[in-house]
């Protein structure tokens, strides 16, 4: 019964599992990265969850408002640290891919990683004949 | 309290900030930045010196940010063990750089020249907050700054491989971080705490103890990432082999070594012996794990024609031996994994930083290319093969101390099969080098491939190589320096 | 093949997360460990007079737990710096104006819209960044509210209008501001007595002290803002310039 009271856990643990896929097994690296954005924000979501009061109140004290009903401003916080962590890992792998593309001509991983096996093999095929 | 209770924050700051100013400097005088960015690594390196003798082995010293009481405010920690890898840090990153000045013009230019000491510093500083710190959350943040940088640091040259290169490490680091989050979100719901000390102290009398184990699962796959463990070693090989070497001999040297560091900090300091029953069935998985990449590192080494790829290889197999020495959970086995930490950061930085040489001086990559090396190169040569021969472990050198301690406390568990697999992977480690230092001294030059006139590297290149190198030699000769003190903290820990 | 293997892997995974998600402590009781914790209660009862931010997160995150975000704005300048070493800089001089160039170009509605609109939205941003400790918001949210106002003006103007307004001689200065100001305040406060990070300084007498507090969070949170904004549309520039040589080359 438990697992049915907590049902935001299950939906971020949920969108956890399809960010992973996405980033093991599609092939386009812009959708991979947004897999990993997936997966970074049913984290979010999972934190967020955690500091839910039933019929809790912002943790602002502005008119009086009473602190034993104000959610836990804890995740909140940390959660702010997390999103700056997620948007510059993201600006990152994404200067990559603008790098990649430009250098490869493709979005491709798995055409990115055949071409270095073709590399390979020339370079064999090289060697033998000299 | 003297004035030195401010040291550890600020061997952590000073190179993070100055990291932030060497942009200005660059703006100024684009020389000036490689010199520049040596001090904050010195002054951070004399602070670590000057905190020597005020940690005792079985105990810590404690910082409170912003005056605030642990459980509420973020405290940093230096214990024994800490201020140990935060001054093997220190010292190897400040060496590298000091390489790095020649070598890294050639590889890079302008403007990026300024972002490379930048993101260097950034490195250099997120490790040692990284080591230090006593607050979960921070761990993240400051593995983060780690993970970032040498992500960057990796693609940095620009050429088509080693963006792939970098490409495939976040494909790879980027999830394991965000498992660490999902770690660190359990251990909070279960918990209420983000304080390490305090955080021991409600897991013995927590209720959920299945929370508990998943949230240990995966910061084990998580920090396993980071530490490159054998099933999730993958981007390593390609990762250390195409960065620039000074940049191989930080990722080789040290930042796995501080994964696997994070991991003995998770299981001592947080999940303490106390609840190691939650721990146990884990903690074999690892240490079966750890075995396989004693092995498969060893035998993969063996067989490339890479010589950075080699060491690449050889560092994939000597985190299993780190690994074996923290899932022995004995005072030996911890204190080899702490001096393994030790001489092989000084070990494999000085293997990586001599392939930059014969990368810098002869473009030469391939370990058939090194035949009768020595006579042109003999410095080089002679640091590569006594830095071999720490990895090895024969006596007089400090990989010898680390193996030996490593094996012992092996046995004292009764884990034979992991010490016999410990002497396996030396018994390769000898298989691999000596192929490298039979071709450099024993083998004669290809035609037309060294030049009479072949010089030397310069000795600002050098010199951090032969300090490198004798520093694996003076560790094993007065190993009683540092090992009981070590083995003291081990006691502690357990 | 690949699929089917990362499936069952995922399956496996999914449901050790689940078994944990019907273990954990249900969801919104006041007696759980994270709602229960001392921690929090001194939070919420104490911030107010400890931190003087009426808004207990913002208290959080500058004051309590503010060398998490000094890490935090040291990630996004190391983010900004990795990516000027993946791409560089955005060349200057040169007119790379999108607008031109499409095979639709933006309407005079849309141009009149965005040129009224960019000055009230970054005016709105002032308000959040300087607003943070009595109400919801701050220096990032700020920050980021700045840097979409210039994704927005950069999509219709093109690059050269906007880097004309934002000159990489401005911009390149501010970069750093948010850690630097971190480091002032930490210098400060170990200056006056405390430890690193210290906004009560223990030196000064003890009516004062509020009133340094307040005024050190303010600058925190400028400093904050500032870098973040700055790194943001620098990190979009950079990204731009790139796309245009890709548009270009064959």
């Amino acid at each position: 019964m438990r697992l049915l009271h907590n049902y935001h856990y299950i939906v971020a643990m949920l969108l956890f599992c399809i960010g992973l896929y996405t980033v093991i097994v599609r092939r386009n690296i812009i959708k991979k990265l947004i897999g990993l954005n997936i997966m970074e924000t049913s984290v979010f979501l999972f934190y967020i969850s955690l500091g839910y009061l039933e019929g809790g109140i912002a943790p602002i004290r502005v008119g009086g408002a009473d602190p034993s009903r104000m959610v836990n401003p804890i995740p909140q916080a940390l959660i702010l640290t997390g999103i700056v962590v997620a948007v510059s890992v993201t600006a990152l792998a994404l200067a990559l891919v603008i790098l990649l593309y430009r250098q490869y001509g493709t979005l491709d991983v798995d055409r990115l990683f055949r071409d270095e096996e073709v590399e390979e093999e020339t370079a064999e095929e090289k060697e033998g004949t000299a | 309290m003297g004035a030195y209770r401010h040291f550890p924050i600020l061997m952590i700051t000073i190179p993070l900030l100055c990291a932030v100013l060497m942009p200005f400097l660059g703006y100024l005088r684009q020389k000036w930045v490689a010199w520049a960015a040596l001090i904050p690594l010195a002054s951070s390196t004399i602070l670590g010196f000057l905190l020597i003798g005020k940690v005792p082995p079985d105990g810590y010293i404690s910082y409170h940010l912003g005056n605030w009481a642990p459980p509420w405010g973020i405290e940093v920690r230096v214990d024994f063990m800490g201020l140990f890898l935060m001054l093997v840090v220190c010292c190897i990153s400040f060496l590298a750089l000091v390489f790095s000045r020649r070598y890294i013009e050639r590889e890079v230019s302008g403007g990026r020249l300024t972002a490379y000491y930048v993101l260097f510093l950034l490195m250099s500083g997120a490790m040692l907050g990284f080591v230090a710190t006593g607050d979960i959350f921070n761990l993240f943040v400051f593995m983060e700054i780690l993970a970032l940088s040498s992500y960057a640091l990796v693609a940095i040259t620009g050429n088509r491989n080693a963006v792939r290169a970098a490409f495939k490490y976040v494909l790879m680091g980027a999830p394991s971080s965000i498992m660490v989050l999902l770690a660190i979100g359990f251990l909070y719901s279960a918990t209420g705490t983000l304080n390490m000390a305090d955080l021991a102290g409600r897991i013995a009398e927590s209720g959920y103890s299945e929370v508990l184990i998943v949230s240990f699962i995966l910061f084990v796959i998580g920090f396993g990432v980071k530490a490159a463990l054998f099933p999730l070693h993958m981007w390593l090989p390609d990762a250390h082999s195409i960065a620039p070497s000074p940049i191989s001999a930080l990722l080789s040297g040290l930042l796995v070594e501080v994964g696997a560091f994070a991991i003995l900090r998770i299981t001592f300091s947080v999940f303490t012996t106390s609840a190691d029953n939650l721990m146990a069935g884990t903690l074999d998985a690892v240490s079966i794990f750890a075995a396989a990449a004693v092995l498969y590192g060893g035998i993969m080494a063996i067989m490339q024609k890479d010589l950075k790829m080699m060491i690449a290889y050889s560092t994939v197999s000597h985190i299993g031996y780190i690994f074996l020495g923290i899932t022995a959970f004995t005072r030996e086995g911890l204190a080899g994994a702490m001096y393994h930490m030790l001489d092989h950061g000084l070990a494999k930085a000085c293997l990586f930083l001599c392939a930059g040489c014969f990368i810098y001086m002869k473009g030469y990559r391939r370990i058939d290319e090194l035949k009768g090396a020595w006579r042109q190169m003999p410095w080089t040569c002679f640091a590569f093969a006594l830095a071999s021969i720490s990895v090895i472990g024969i006596p007089p050198t400090a990989g010898f101390i680390s193996k030996f301690y490593l094996i012992y406390g092996n046995f004292t568990s009764q884990r034979w099969p992991y010490a016999l697999v410990l002497l396996v992977g030396a018994i390769l480690a000898a298989v691999y080098c000596f192929r490298v230092i039979y071709y450099m001294f024993f083998q004669p030059g290809k035609e037309g491939a060294w030049e009479e006139n072949t010089r030397d590297a310069a000795p600002s290149m050098l010199t951090p190589i032969w300090i490198l190198s004798l520093g694996t030699l003076f560790f094993g000769v007065f190993s009683g320096l540092i090992i009981d003190s070590l083995l003291k903290a081990a006691q502690y820990l357990l | 093949m690949k699929r089917v293997v990362s499936l069952l892997f995922i399956a496996a995974l999914l449901a050790l997360l689940l078994y944990v998600v019907a273990n954990m402590p249900p969801m919104g009781d006041p007696e759980n460990p994270t709602n229960s914790s001392e921690v929090i209660k001194r939070y919420l009862n104490e911030a107010e007079e400890e931190t003087h931010c009426e808004n207990v997160i913002t208290g959080i995150i500058l004051n309590y737990r503010g060398y998490d975000t000094m890490g935090e704005v040291t990630v996004i300048f190391c983010a900004l710096a990795a990516v000027l070493a993946v791409l560089g800089r955005e060349k200057r001089g040169k007119i790379y104006a999108y607008a031109d160039r499409s095979r639709v170009p933006s309407s005079a509605i849309v141009r009149t819209m965005v040129a009224f609109l960019v000055p009230f939205i970054i005016l709105f941003s002032i308000y959040t960044i300087l607003h943070g400790e009595i109400s919801p918001g701050g220096g990032f949210q700020g920050g980021a509210i700045v840097g979409g106002s210039m994704i927005i003006f950069t999509t219709i103007f093109g690059l050269y209008e906007s880097s004309q307004r934002i000159p990489q001689k401005l911009r390149a200065p501010l970069e750093g501001s948010a850690v630097i100001t971190f480091f002032i305040v930490g210098i400060l406060g170990m200056a006056g007595g405390g430890n690193f990070l210290t906004y009560a300084w223990p030196n000064i007498a003890t009516n004062l002290q509020p009133s340094v507090v307040t005024w050190l969070t303010i600058l925190v949170e400028i400093g904050i803002g500032l870098g973040g904004a700055m790194v943001l549309i620098s990190i979009l520039f950079s990204m731009i310039r790139e796309e245009e040589e890709i548009a270009v080359a064959p």
